[in-house]
């Protein structure tokens, strides 16, 4: 009897979110509430998690809790830490959860609100949560190896070099786009310049507080330092009021690229307590915090989503960025519905603390629809706004007409009516002086966001400063992944370099530190610095480009998991990992090919340094932008290099593991596993780590 | 009545050590604990020394993603 409950609870949940799909699915007319997103989206977690999880746990993976995990057999109370699920479960979303759900989900919009909101959902619980899940699994069993290491031991040396380069170049990209998107929010904003400027003085006094007064006590320091975000988020429209301050506090896009910059290598060549740490502490209450108020925000105020199912855009000609909904809709989303990256956090830092075997479930897969969940409110965010201001805000002057009136009458003629003095009125309404040309996803989604929370507290009168703590909140946690990761591809620059000239290798060596930070730097500043210069907003053909690297990850992330489930006899349920792998190849292989040979010069990097080559010889160019031209023909040429590099190193990585699964499915060679041998854990059934030890 | 108050105290104190150990808060505590276990207390670090060391060990590997 109690069966037949459990049964028709789940019956009820699927045929609730079914309907909620179906209704946004078939919606058609003025407007949608945003609840039907909520409902599709939490039913259709619910019924995965259930059903889909539990067949991978038990059938898949047969996790074993009998099995000693690396955090009992190795505790060392460092690295290796029993923790308890829900600690462990809140460590990996703020580790997992970064700007690519909410920015991915905004920018995509632009093809409607259909294609992203569905890939969202399906790609989280048929791809993403699979890979997070299956390569925690696989680094639980081999006492927290990184899936470099793995794809060395269980795929070959080949293929972990290769694993290990791709990582590099990924996160050159991902910097340097992650980066242009915090210029574009800043650009000619004093008030928002001012305020994460003023970050950086907090969280050095935090860094200083952690370090020499009370040293570890993050809780109450971390609190001091969002209070103190806070007030700078308040007085930001002070200075923006004040002629000679907002004066100082207006910075171009290049100016604001070489501040980043330089502050980035500073954060990497400085000692971590002092800047990087106590930034990321920040941020991670405040990340915690706007992701909740968001969810909140939508539940409390249920906005009309405004944008259409499906937009004319779908055929390739967006002013966002150009490409058509296949391939470049999943490129776009990339991380709220899977993200290669997760795999190195799944094989890195979760897999050392995590207390047994089970849990690997509710944190691996778990977290991973959460993450999809934050991708579907940014969706809602954006498209809650009027569609026409949307475009305004992404479009680049060069699609849309360099003036207010032209542009408005642009984006009014693609049928979503607009005018010049509307943008204007909400401009001013959140504090800014323009919000044209803003294209990142940042502003937009902060507009978004802005909106929902003013219509849950402070109506307009509030509008702006919840529009500036909405770009305070991206832009710091932008900034944080940006220092982080620059002083992680530091260490992986050094590692590589050790490998040519043995002192380059070590840590500690300040000559080294500094000529690897300036290396890193130097990567991704480049990208960076095109992005700001290029005509075409630096969006377009950065984000693809970022989005491509970023499932070219997951495809290898998926190829080691392949493997390691080949040799563990797992064949009959290879599928599993298979059919993501083999739909992550074709997508990223198709947008490489396009973003290299595409004939239109706003898809193909080369099409566009052509273009301009023949504008050059036709004598169209001025001579004084023929350098700036010269240089944009260098860039494209690069980005077609770059995008060509990691597609070969991927394809290069699958013929590898072909041969491997060949061998090993002909019988040919016996499959040898590394992982680590069983050990029976000592823990009793019921221990539920030291967080809850002491009751 | 007073079940439901003693449950909810009891909510609040694990959801509190909770936060404490999400935010690294703890950390030292727990350090203190696991070294008592393997019987370190002669080579225990200080609480800034650890505070340092962890940090540095946290930030030399991909911990934030994009």
């Amino acid at each position: 009897m109690k069966r037949l409950g459990r049964i028709l609870i789940w019956v009820t949940v699927a045929l609730l979110g079914a309907g909620a799909l179906a209704k946004i699915a078939l919606h058609r007319g003025e407007s949608l509430n945003a609840i039907w997103f909520v409902i599709a989206a939490v039913c259709c977690y619910l019924v995965a998690y259930r059903l889909y999880s539990a067949f991978l746990a038990a059938k898949l993976l047969v996790l074993d809790d009998t099995r000693a995990t690396p955090s009992e057999r190795r505790d060392d109370g460092r690295d290796f830490v029993p923790t308890s699920k829900w600690v462990l479960f809140g460590h990996h979303f703020a580790a997992i959860a970064g700007p690519g759900p909410l920015v991915g989900p905004t920018l995509a919009a632009q093809f409607g609100y259909l294609p992203g909101t569905l890939w969202l959902i399906a790609g989280a619980a048929f791809a993403g949560c699979v890979q997070d899940f299956i390569i925690l699994f696989c680094s639980i069993r081999r006492d927290g190896k990184s899936v470099g290491q793995m794809a060395r031991e269980e795929v070959s040396k080949r293929g972990g070099f290769i694993a290990q380069l791709a990582v590099l170049a990924i996160m050159v990209i991902l910097l340097g786009v992650v980066a242009l998107v915090v210029v574009n929010a800043l650009k000619s904003s004093p008030w928002a310049t001012f305020t994460l400027a003023m970050t950086i003085p907090i969280a050095l006094l935090v860094g200083v507080y952690l370090r020499f007064v009370r040293p570890g006590r993050v809780l109450e320091a971390s609190l001091m330092g969002v209070g103190l975000i806070l007030f700078v988020v308040f007085a930001g429209q002070w200075v923006a009021e004040s002629p000679s301050w907002a004066r100082v506090f207006t910075l171009g896009g290049v100016p604001l690229a070489f501040a980043i910059i330089v502050y980035a290598f500073a954060a990497s060549a400085l000692p971590v307590w002092l800047l990087l740490a106590p930034r990321d502490y920040l941020s991670a209450f405040i990340k915690a915090g706007a992701i909740f108020a968001l969810a909140a925000g939508i539940l409390f105020v249920r906005p009309h989503v405004l944008m259409p199912p499906l937009t004319r855009f779908i055929d390739g000609s967006g002013p966002v960025f150009a490409g058509k909904i296949f391939p470049f809709c999943f490129i776009t989303i990339a991380c709220g519905a899977i993200s290669g990256f997760h795999s190195l956090i799944s094989s890195g830092t979760t897999p050392k603390m995590i207390l047994r075997e089970s849990h690997a479930r509710f944190i691996g897969y778990g977290a991973m629809l959460l993450e999809s969940f934050v991708g579907v409110m940014a969706m809602v965010a954006a498209c809650a706004m009027t569609p026409g201001v949307y475009f305004a805000i992404n479009s680049p002057p060069s699609i849309v007409g360099a003036t207010p009136d032209s542009a408005a009458a642009t984006i009014s003629g693609w049928g979503f009516p607009l005018t010049a003095q509307a943008m204007a009125g909400l401009a001013h309404a959140v504090g800014e002086q323009t919000l044209w040309n803003r294209a990142g996803g940042a502003p937009s989604l902060a507009v978004g966001m802005a909106q929902i929370f003013s219509n849950t507290i402070g109506g307009e009168r509030l509008l702006s400063i919840w529009y500036h703590f909405a770009i305070m909140f991206e832009a710091l946690f932008i900034l944080t992944v940006l220092d982080a990761g620059t002083r992680v591809g530091r260490f992986m620059v050094q590692e590589l370099g050790g490998r040519v000239w043995k002192p380059f290798g070590r840590t500690g060596w300040m000559p080294g530190i500094l000529l690897s930070s300036a290396i890193i730097v130097g990567m991704w500043g480049y990208f960076l610095y095109q992005g700001v210069v290029d005509p075409l907003g630096g969006i377009n053909s950065l984000w693809p480009l970022f989005g491509i690297s970023n499932q070219l990850l997951a495809a290898v992330a998926l190829v080691v998991a392949t493997t390691i489930l080949l040799k563990m006899g797992r064949t009959r349920w290879i599928w599993v990992t298979l059919l993501p792998m083999a739909w992550l190849v074709i997508i990223t292989m198709t947008a490489s090919y396009q973003k290299i040979f595409d004939a239109n010069p706003r898809i193909g990097f080369l099409a566009y340094a052509n273009a301009l080559v023949a504008q050059i010889a036709a004598g169209k160019i001025p001579a004084a932008k023929l350098m700036d031209t010269q240089r944009l023909i260098f860039n494209q040429r690069l980005d077609a290099a770059v995008t060509a590099v990691l597609a070969l190193m991927v394809i290069v990585l699958i013929v590898e593991a072909l041969v491997q699964w060949y061998a090993i499915l002909s019988s040919r060679r016996a499959p040898v596993l590394h992982e680590s041998p069983y050990v029976q854990t000592q823990w009793a059934a019921g221990y539920s780590g030291v967080a809850q030890g002491d009751d | 009545m007073r079940e439901a108050a003693k449950g909810i105290r009891r909510f609040v104190r694990r959801f509190w050590r909770g936060v404490r150990e999400w935010c690294g808060d703890a950390a030292y505590e727990r350090y203190l604990r696991s070294s008592a276990r393997q019987n370190e207390e002669g080579r225990r670090l200080s609480a800034q020394d650890f505070y340092v060391q962890q940090v540095n060990r946290r930030y030399s590997r991909p911990n934030r993603c994009c």
